[in-house]
């Protein structure tokens, strides 16, 4: 079974837009945060996001969009594409440049790409909207694989000719680490020998916004308070959007290109709550089972872990059921990883939460240090027995564990090593 | 999920003739609309709104369509002929068409069905299409293109004195290549050890391009057909040669009808090699006649459906959905 590595990053993200800035803002324990201008209204609550800077796609026209200088990218490429769309084309030629690939390393038979986002909000009411008005005669051609779930696989397969794999996933805020984990499968059982993962988000109003009508976004007005996962005076998650990408290859093309990988990814497992389509279980059986399961499929113990990257959002119920599944996976058996949750700086970026995590691991990993828990004044009691470091550790673990879940109480344990 | 081809998006309504009067209002969403395109389609549009003069339709389609070629290849736009194709010279993909399309049936106000695009293969075909809807005339018969096996079929003339080795043909005239090959039989004597194309033999190669036209492109009338064999040459006027052609050239040849009444047809003929001129014909004048059409579905309709047929094979607006 060969192994698996990463070997290339590509990061649009609320901290930062590539590799150096978003690696400065972790250690420094930089936010991302800013009051959000369509969200300053009396009647929307939310006011903070973990907003994209450099990029302006408020437009649903594509054509009007702009991005930071470096990147070229053609009307008939970007036509087809939602806000995350481009996010992720900008963090795609990132990591094909990090990863130091060639175009014919990119475009063949043994190389795919998994993608993850929860498609364009804005863009589908802007096309439904359209239609229903004007007649679907006067609508776009390419208003579906521009908004529909799915969007991202479609464009960035197409644009980058893609030859192998290539899918998405849709399990809400855990889709883009089951990408990442059956992107690991294609490599670790031979049928693909490099594999692009990607996630993204719009992170704007449409991505944000209704999940205003579950409750959960924070109405903190105060960008330095509103993500504060594990403190007790959390009030819910903050939304961000954005684009990464992980690189991740098989021991055989690392050795031939002769590549230093960022770390290996060693395993992962997974497991579901069986509870409630939108709430985690209370104890957080699921999320303690899938990492029970990661460490069955890769033979590492618990003990040995020496940084968890929670999934942890900053809601109420959602951050005490993670802290009661780590007390389970790790207190009550010996060990006492670094525990701490980067949504702290970033924001939830949902579907793309878990590769850009992964991807903040890997960074972590290779420059040395382990990323604190930001804005945490007072601890949640139910984290007690957690080793939830609050500023930020200047050595780099060699094993990570990073969790993620998702609507329909789906959990994904994702185990990194770095010898 | 349907396949838009096959779908009636356009609706296949009638054309509305623009009565509406055009208010500040419309002004605006037409600005809006074309706000990627150069100032002079704005104001052909806004022309074509107010008069519904058709006269400013080509530069509103010439507009739209420069507006979605890629930056690097739109002076070809600029500086072509009708005969510029969408797809292989312009990069335009049957997405970008619809695109396209769309952006016409806004501007124009005008409702074009999915069925009457996939035969649209030239800047030419665009302009005559819209120009026939916006007049309210019968939609022209799309470009064909032929084959030398094609040609070799209807034309009286034969090798070795056929001087087409491929055309296109349309409702507004014809193209043609042909190359010299330096195997000419002519070419031993024209001239000593100087092999130059004779000027009367590029005549005849319009001649030939005429009479292609006369047979696969003309209107007729019902129930009758242009007789391969009532074609000849009457006169020539206005000739002038601009460049000796030699062996390894390839003459682009066109023709386009510039009078056309039983028993005579005249046409204007270029012919250039690359972008130069090598001869100019102000007038070739041919004499036809109608015989009664027998084969007539297999000669012209058969034709058009051969045309059809080909573009069914291979359609130029085949949008790929593999949704």
């Amino acid at each position: 079974m060969p192994r698996v590595f990463i070997t290339g990053l590509g990061f649009v993200t609320s901290i930062g837009n590539d590799a150096e800035s978003v690696a400065s803002s972790l250690r420094e324990m930089r936010h991302g945060f800013e009051l959000y201008p369509p969200f300053q209204k009396p009647d929307i609550a939310c006011k903070v996001v973990g907003t994209i800077k450099g990029f302006s796609t408020d437009s649903v026209d594509p054509e009007d969009w702009t991005w930071p200088a470096g990147y070229e990218i053609k009307r008939e490429t970007i036509r087809s594409m939602a806000p995350h769309g481009l996010f992720a084309h900008c963090a795609f030629l990132q990591a094909v440049k990090d990863a130091r690939l060639q175009e014919a390393d990119v475009s063949n038979r043994d190389t795919g790409l998994f993608a993850a986002s929860g498609g364009s909000p804005m863009l589908t009411y802007y096309h439904h909207d359209r239609m229903l008005k004007l007649g679907p005669a006067r609508c776009s051609p390419l208003g579906i694989v521009a908004s529909i779930v799915g969007t991202l696989n479609f464009n960035l397969t197409a644009a980058f000719r893609i030859q192998g794999a290539s899918t998405g996933f849709s399990s809400a805020c855990a889709s883009s680490a089951h990408a990442m984990a059956y992107a690991f499968e294609e490599i670790s059982r031979g049928r693909q020998k490099r594999m692009f993962v990607v996630g993204g988000e719009d992170g704007n109003l449409g991505a944000i916004l209704p999940f205003a009508g579950m409750r959960t976004l924070s109405n903190q007005t105060d960008p330095n308070l509103a993500s504060r996962p594990f403190d007790a005076g959390r009030d819910g998650f903050v939304g961000t959007g954005g684009g990464v990408v992980v690189v991740l290859e098989g021991e055989d093309e690392v050795a031939r290109r002769g590549v230093e990988a960022y770390c290996e990814m060693l395993g992962w497992g997974q497991a579901s709550d069986g509870y409630n389509v939108a709430i985690s279980h209370p104890d957080g059986t699921g999320s303690r089972i899938a990492m029970e399961n990661a460490f069955a499929a890769t033979g590492v113990a618990p003990a040995q872990v020496e940084y968890v990257n929670a999934h942890a959002t900053s809601t109420l119920i959602g951050d005490v059921s993670e802290a009661r599944a780590l007390r389970s996976a790790f207190t009550d058996k010996g060990a006492r990883p670094a525990i701490s949750s980067t949504k702290a700086l970033t924001g939830h970026g949902l579907s793309l939460a878990g590769a850009m995590e992964v991807g903040f691991c890997a960074l972590a990993m290779r420059r040395g240090f382990t990323p604190g828990s930001a804005h945490i004044t007072h601890l949640d009691p139910e984290c007690e027995g957690l080793n939830i470091i609050r500023s930020t550790i200047p050595q780099g673990p060699k094993v990570v564990l990073k969790n993620s879940s998702g609507f329909g109480g789906a959990n994904v344990a994702i185990l990194l090593g770095r010898s | 999920m349907s396949d838009p081809v096959q779908s009636n998006l356009g609706g296949g309504k009638p054309f509305p003739l623009a009565t509406k009067p055009f208010a500040p209002d419309d002004e605006a969403a037409l600005r809006e609309a074309l706000k990627r395109c150069s100032p002079s389609t704005f104001e052909a549009a806004v022309q074509f709104r107010k008069t519904g003069n058709a006269d400013h339709m080509p530069a509103v389609v010439i507009g739209v369509i420069e507006r979605f070629v890629e930056p690097d290849l739109r002076t070809k736009l600029k500086d072509a002929g009708d005969d510029l194709r969408l797809i292989e010279d312009l990069g335009i993909d049957s997405l970008t068409m619809m695109e396209i399309v769309i952006l016409v049936e806004d501007v124009l106000q005008l409702s074009i069905n999915n069925d009457e695009l996939r035969n649209l293969r030239t800047v030419g075909d665009v302009k005559t299409f819209i120009d026939c809807k916006i007049r309210g005339l019968p939609l022209p018969r799309p470009t064909k293109f032929l084959p030398i096996e094609h040609i070799g079929a209807v034309m009286p003339v034969q090798p070795p004195f056929l001087f087409l080795n491929e055309a296109s043909v349309s409702s507004t005239g014809a193209n043609g290549k042909y190359k010299i090959t330096g195997q000419e039989f002519f070419l031993q004597g024209h001239f000593k050890d100087n092999p130059v194309m004779p000027a009367s033999i590029m005549l005849e190669a319009l001649g030939q391009l005429a009479v292609l036209f006369l047979l696969e492109g003309a209107p007729t009338e019902p129930g009758k057909m242009i007789g391969s064999n009532t074609i000849f040459f009457t006169g020539c006027e206005g000739v002038r040669a601009h460049r000796m052609c030699k062996p390894g050239d390839i003459l682009t040849l066109s023709i386009k009808p510039k009078r056309m009444k039983m028993p005579l047809a005249t046409f204007e003929g270029a012919i250039r090699v690359g972008q130069e001129k090598a001869v100019i014909a102000e007038d070739i004048t041919l004499t036809f006649a109608f015989v009664e059409s027998t084969v007539a579905p297999a000669s012209i309709e058969g034709a058009a459906q051969a045309g059809n047929g080909e573009a069914s094979a291979n359609p130029p607006l085949r949008v790929a959905m593999n949704a």
